[in-house]
């Protein structure tokens, strides 16, 4: 099990995020992120040793997705890598790659066009092509079998997941804000699901700028030290019989926390983030957040302890990839003015298979 | 921290071809059990997997995850990259971080691709800008055929020399195993004579098609000897690349920018000051057979134009002073999300004496390239000797 890390948030920097960025490339749509994050860490391109980007191909209709943005990272005859997955296993890889000095000043990047992609077929694609995939099955398919197996557990049912959904939309800066009933009277999808029930597909893009200590220190930076990353993959959805479980997302968090000597119950900001609102309800629920009304007031910002997806998480607008930094340029932002700890979760695949977990903490 | 001294400790490869015997997944296994067979391994020794394959190149999205039980990543950490070309390499750069960084001890790193369930060539396709590159870019093809054409312009380099490398590339395949390619008694004017695909390009210039799989296993400097005799060190590890529009790169592929920076960057790094010369074999990553000449060039064989001369000299033959791809490279077995995982694995076996027919007698230090996307370059140099400093990576 790998070391608490000396790795340094020190610049934040999100671009402007919407259903449609016609007005910019995915090119310019990252540099809306990049640039600021590169100025709030009081350096530019040049210092920068390497890159680490997070984006899936042809979401934005592209194969080798992180070409749009190699050039803005300092890749052009330096180094960038693309993690298909959630930023926050990227994350994991980033650290990596400070840990054994390869880098000792990196730019992090997650990007989404998601208006320039054919998500359904994206998403059919996932599915066996021998055995499922003439249903015409999509991520929305599997959240349905998922939510149906999770309300007939009888802990959770379909208000409290609007209820989750009307949360982040309170806390969301990008989208409109919705009523528990708006979610349940919205077109049904799949049984149960709604189409509230789902993030929107939006285009956006986060990045930071990690530094070892050395750096962070002389460029003045130390505000959040980004502690521990961990990671677990499940089986493929259809080989998951409690699909409406999540033991991954309690063993990856129970690793970061082991890492860093922390019990959750010290965590002052916790970010949720996976594309269905019930899936949220799931993952709560194994990180040992509480269930039932419990939980959902934990979302809702009324439940003991800090309130769970403050940001607004993917639910309040973020993307595919982009989510779980999203999250985390969100808490570092906390932590940066209120101190303390955070932890950042982020789910990859149909019905949640793979499961991230990374923690921060505000420099003391 | 002092980043951990890490070896390739074991190989696998699938058998290379058309492989309507398999499907992906088993594909996949099969290079995984013979590269953790090799050594007694089981999935139970493996900290974490990282899996190197092309989105959508057969018609699967998140395959990795679709395969998740395969490639033996159920309750570990599973990392995906994907970087066109080199997505072979670059997951084995990611394996090489994961484990000098201290992060983890094993790692199994897995490329694999099928590409006869796909159209590769469309997915390929959308490398292009869709409004000022993809109408002429269709493909590999159109962009090696722009890059010999460039390249012959400027250095002279000529047909028949490009020929001798694909003669080359399927002879020694003859020696390989896994090999899809293998054509014993092909001839300089056989490749002249076969189609042309897109001039100056002939049909047996070109790499084909494959469906495979390579594996490998990177460890930690305290258990390496348990696995490997000779473990194949880490010197070095690269990454570069170019513009993301082919007309902001004059040259462009001719004279390889990427490939230029990043070897000059791991022969830093790695104490390489002749490469002629302190090389003992070379695994590059070949699309075309005029690549490869210019890829001599651009690694710093010869001097720039003269990668001609180098192939005329029979140095870069298997018994030639510099062996280039005694596999048989590229031309000869293509699952592009294998593809320069092999020229790492390849590159390894070499290091650990353990190629097979293809073994170049006495390799200390090996040579792997990558090359994919918008002219993206991996670079890991491979040594039998342990690295005298730690920090290997740039």
């Amino acid at each position: 099990v790998a070391a608490a890390t000396d790795t340094w948030i020190i610049g934040l920097g999100e671009a402007r995020t919407a259903a449609r960025r016609d007005d910019v490339s995915i090119t310019e749509l990252a540099w809306e992120a990049v640039e600021p994050a590169l100025r709030d860490a009081n350096t530019s391109l040049p210092e920068i040793e390497g890159a680490v980007t997070a984006s899936q191909d042809f979401w934005d209709g592209r194969t080798i997705s992180s070409m749009s943005v190699n050039e803005l990272v300092g890749g052009v005859f330096g180094s960038e890598a693309k993690v298909a997955s959630d930023a926050t296993l990227g994350l994991g890889y980033a650290l990596a790659r400070m840990e054994d000095e390869d880098q000792h000043l990196n730019l992090f990047l997650a990007h989404a066009k998601e208006s320039q992609g054919d998500i359904h077929t994206i998403e059919l694609a996932a599915f066996d092509p021998y055995y499922q995939r003439a249903l015409g099955p999509d991520d929305t398919v599997v959240a349905a079998f998922q939510a149906q197996l999770l309300y007939a557990q009888g802990l959770f049912e379909p208000s409290h997941s609007a209820r989750v959904v009307a949360a982040a939309r309170a806390w969301s800066s990008t989208l409109e804000k919705v009523s528990p009933q708006d979610v349940l009277d919205s077109e049904p999808t799949a049984d149960p699901l709604r189409q509230l029930d789902r993030a929107p597909l939006l285009d956006c893009a986060s990045a930071l700028v990690l530094a070892d200590g050395d750096n962070a220190r002389r460029l003045g930076r130390t505000g959040v030290r980004l502690v521990a990353a961990a990671s677990r993959t499940g089986a493929y959805w259809s080989q998951r019989p409690e699909l409406h479980t999540a033991p991954e997302a309690r063993a990856a968090a129970e690793e970061a926390l082991s890492i860093a000597g922390w019990e959750l119950s010290e965590l002052d900001a916790i970010e949720i983030n996976a594309p269905y609102a019930h899936q949220h309800l799931i993952v709560g629920h194994a990180l040992g957040l509480g269930s039932g009304e419990e939980l959902v007031e934990r979302f809702e910002g009324d439940g003991k302890g800090p309130a769970v997806n403050a940001s607004g998480g993917w639910l309040g607008g973020s993307a595919g990839s982009v989510a779980g930094l999203h999250a985390v340029v969100s808490v570092a932002h906390r932590l940066r003015e209120n101190g303390g700890r955070g932890l950042v979760h982020a789910t990859t695949g149909v019905g949640c298979q793979s499961h991230h977990i990374v923690l921060l903490e505000a420099a003391t | 921290m002092t980043p951990v001294r890490t070896a390739v400790v074991a190989t696998g490869q699938s058998d290379h071809g058309r492989r309507f015997d398999a499907s992906m997944g088993e594909i996949a296994r099969e290079a995984i059990d013979r590269c953790l067979g090799s050594r007694g391994l089981t999935f139970d020794d493996i900290d974490a997997v990282v899996a190197g394959n092309m989105e959508m190149f057969e018609g699967i999205y998140l395959v990795d995850q679709y395969l998740v039980g395969a490639l033996g990543a159920l309750d570990k950490p599973l990392y995906k990259l994907n970087t066109g070309g080199t997505v072979g390499a670059s997951a084995a750069l990611a394996c090489y971080h994961l484990v000098a960084s201290g992060r983890h001890k094993r790692v199994l790193g897995v490329g694999f691709q099928k590409q006869t369930e796909g159209s590769a060539q469309s997915a390929i396709t959308t490398v292009g800008d869709p409004v000022w590159e993809r109408a002429v870019m269709a493909g590999a093809i159109g962009n090696f055929a722009t890059m010999a054409s460039t390249y012959i312009a400027e250095s002279g380099v000529t047909p028949e020399q490009a020929a001798k490398v694909a003669v080359k590339a399927r002879r020694n395949a003859c020696l390989n195993p896994h090999a899809h390619l293998q054509l014993p008694n092909i001839t300089v004017e056989e490749v002249l004579e076969s189609e042309m695909l897109a001039y100056p390009i002939h049909r047996l210039d070109f790499c084909p098609s494959s469906d495979g799989a390579c594996a490998i296993v990177m460890a930690a400097e305290s258990i390496a000897a348990d696995h490997a005799e000779h473990p194949a060190w880490v010197h070095a590890v690269a990454t570069s690349h170019d513009q993301q529009y082919m007309g902001d790169s004059p040259k462009r592929l001719a004279v390889m920018r990427s490939l230029q920076a990043a070897t000059k960057k791991a022969y830093k790094l790695a104490g390489v000051t002749d490469p002629r010369h302190d090389f003992d074999v070379a695994e590059l990553y070949e699309p075309a057979s005029y690549a490869e000449l210019a890829w001599y060039e651009n690694v710093g064989f010869c001097p720039m134009g003269d990668g001609g001369k180098l192939i005329d000299a029979g140095v870069t033959l298997i018994d030639g002073d510099l062996p280039v791809n005694p596999s048989g490279g590229v031309l000869s077995t293509n699952p592009v999300g294998a593809t320069a995982m092999i020229r790492v694995a390849e590159a390894a076996n070499q290091v650990m004496g353990e190629a097979g027919e293809h073994q170049i007698p006495g390799v200390r230090r090996a040579l792997a390239t990558g090359y994919g996307g918008n002219a993206w370059s991996d670079v890991m140099i491979l040594s039998r000797e342990l690295p005298a400093t730690a920090e290997v990576s740039a």
